[in-house]
């Protein structure tokens, strides 16, 4: 993958080989799902619509009343463009993705919430290292790594000063 | 270390105990799934923070496992939060303690 910034404008330019291509439309058709059809009682649920009130459970409902559908029509549609951007129905050996400022945050809280989804998933604990070698999943984990890489790569990009 | 990290909590709260008018905070919790870099980023973008102070709230955030980061009517910092929630940052409404 290839991770670079756009000549004479403000973005970033994602070349992503095919099996990367891949692997992230497959993600974000995952990520799609759980918010389609994920169940408040699923943790990776609650990690991506969080409590706003935790002490007050009446302003909490209140918060998820007005603010739930909206929250989860823009992560949906975060995924929605990954998706389409990383679909490869020709079999392009590579596919190359320009963003700019605006477009590149779908990217980023797509990334997000697939981090957000998978750490739940693979049971992380503080500073990120598996609670219980049982519950690792290397390819669960592999993908929560890599799709923090390919965030990280971004934003080096984007925000430079914090390189 | 600890001294620079913890003065400008005092500074927030002193500052919000002079505003009666202003008793509700947009608190940031640390989350070990989220890039320091991409928390300064949504605080650069969202809240239009210089680079120095984006980076100063969010160390607080990673090193305090927590951070106030707006003070105001209640209406706004349910829209803070709301909008911390879709860049999938842990996020809640509180009133001051000031």
């Amino acid at each position: 993958m290839i991770v670079a910034s756009r000549p004479g404008a403000e973005g970033v330019r994602l070349v992503l080989e095919s099996e990367e291509a891949m692997l992230l439309a497959e993600l974000a058709d995952q990520v799609d799902s759980v918010l389609l059809l994920g169940t408040p009682d699923d943790p990776a649920v609650g990690r991506l619509l969080p409590n706003a009130y935790p002490d007050d459970a009446e302003a909490e409902a209140e918060y998820s009343r007005y603010t739930r559908g909206g929250l989860r029509d823009g992560k949906r549609q975060a995924a929605q463009i990954v998706r389409d951007a990383t679909r490869n129905e020709q079999g392009h050996p590579t596919i190359e993705v320009v963003l700019d400022e605006v477009e590149a945050w779908s990217w980023l809280t797509f990334l997000t919430d697939l981090r957000l989804i998978l750490s739940e998933r693979v049971g992380l604990g503080e500073n990120g290292e598996p609670e219980d070698d049982d519950e690792r999943d290397d390819y669960l984990r592999a993908a929560y790594e890599w799709a923090g890489f390919v965030q990280g790569s971004m934003l080096e990009v984007l925000d430079p000063m914090e390189a | 270390m600890t001294q620079t990290i913890e003065r400008p909590e005092v500074e927030q709260e002193t500052r919000t105990a002079l505003r009666p008018d202003l008793p509700w905070q947009t608190i940031v919790w640390d989350d070990p799934v989220n890039l320091m870099t991409y928390v300064s980023y949504v605080f650069r973008t969202h809240f239009g923070f210089t680079p120095d102070e984006a980076e100063r709230r969010m160390l607080l955030v990673h090193h305090e496992g927590r951070a106030v980061v707006a003070s105001g009517p209640r209406e706004s910092m349910e829209a803070h939060v709301e909008a911390m929630h879709g860049y999938g940052l842990q996020a809640t409404v509180q009133r001051s303690s000031g």
